[in-house]
């Protein structure tokens, strides 16, 4: 339980430091320049991410033993 | 953190926490959690504009993941989303335009704030009214609790109407019904969700169950379902119009794909008229977040 734990830490603060600091500035300017690929992308990177968090999630979940629904 | 998008500083962990919550909240009612993620933004001092538009952004990835969750589950009435679906979309867009309208007015906080309020103050003393007279029916009439339902009788008068075309939804036990009912539900969603930046489901769900009579486990996953495409349009149009901060949208979402897993799991705790029970205190306290930022203006930093 301390390993996946510990690589969901990982994951976590790696995810913020990409999105918060590489992310910030493109879609800063993607948004001052061009609202229509601004629009796309993010609607790309909301579904991405959704898929992959939910991926990741499900993944440390099942190994913690904690039952889903399904 | 400055999101130089919205304008605004927020804590990211703050915008992590209400990620879970929503998150919690879709997995375990089956709605969005869009009226309080909505509120609790408001209240840190997002621009209203924003609020809806990142909104609806951050619910699109979630409601994806939850749809086909509750589709393996047996709990989407296909036919009926796809049909709501047609009506959704154009009361999104509608509510869109509003928002526009209200920007150049300069009245977007006031407007959309007090009827963020009334709606939400309505919806919650109606579900906690109605589930408690479903609760006692269960007691006295020892009625099945999933087919517990207060206001049954809306559902019976609203099958009465026959305003061609009828159309049936054998997933969803509905031998006929008028079509213009189900765009009516759908329309009135959509146009919540683009003026609002809610999914709708706090509506959406009551609606389908009161008025248009399917069990709650399939307005759940029916709803969901409905979400992703009320969500994924609404924050297109929102984006093009420079309503969305998709950083903040991205950063709320790391929280609500944690949430949406233990908010699934409690699920089973809890069935028919108890998941409305609880489900009446939410629009309660975002109804107090808006009122609070409405009434002095002040606003909360995190």
């Amino acid at each position: 339980m301390t390993i996946e734990l510990s690589l969901y830490a990982v994951l976590v603060v790696a995810y913020f430091l990409i999105v918060l600091r590489l992310l910030n500035g493109i879609l800063t300017r993607l948004f001052q320049s061009d609202l229509v690929t601004y629009a796309i992308l993010g609607l790309g990177l909301v579904v991405t991410q959704g898929v992959l968090l939910e991926w990741v999630t499900s993944f440390i979940l099942n190994r913690l033993k904690v039952e889903r629904v399904e | 953190m400055e999101f130089h998008v919205a304008g605004v500083t927020v804590n990211p962990l703050f915008l992590v926490g209400i990620g879970f919550l929503v998150g919690i909240l879709g997995g375990f009612f089956g709605v969005g959690g869009g009226f309080i993620a909505g509120p609790m933004m408001f209240w840190v001092g997002v621009p209203m504009h924003f609020v809806v538009g990142t909104d609806l952004a951050h619910m699109t990835g979630k409601s994806i993941v939850a749809a086909k969750r509750h589709r393996a589950l047996g709990h989407v009435d296909i036919k009926l989303g796809l049909i709501m679906v047609l009506s959704t979309i154009a009361g999104v867009e509608l509510g869109a335009r509003i928002i526009e309208a209200l920007k150049t007015t300069g009245n977007l906080d006031v407007v959309i704030g007090s009827v963020y309020v009334i709606i939400l103050l309505i919806i919650s003393g109606f579900t906690a009214w109605e589930s408690l007279r479903a609760l006692r029916m269960i007691r006295t009439d020892s009625l099945d609790i999933k087919d517990a339902v207060g206001f049954k009788g809306i559902a019976q008068r609203v099958h009465g109407i026959k305003l061609w075309p009828m159309i049936s939804f054998p997933a969803s036990g509905i031998a006929s019904i008028s079509l213009w009912i189900v765009l009516a539900v759908g329309f009135i969603t959509g146009l919540l969700a683009g003026s609002l930046g809610v999914g709708g489901g706090f509506i959406r769900m009551p609606l389908l169950v009161y008025a248009v009579g399917i069990p709650t486990h399939v307005a759940v996953g029916t709803d969901l379902f409905e979400i992703m495409f009320s969500s994924g349009y609404g924050m297109l149009t929102h984006a093009i119009k420079g309503n969305v901060d998709v950083l903040m949208a991205l950063v709320m979402h790391t929280g609500a794909a944690i949430g949406a897993q233990i908010g699934a799991v409690s699920t089973r705790f809890f069935i028919g008229p108890r998941i409305r029970l609880l489900f009446s205190i939410l629009p309660l306290i975002g109804a107090l977040l808006v009122l609070a930022r409405l009434m002095n203006g002040a606003v909360t930093h995190f």
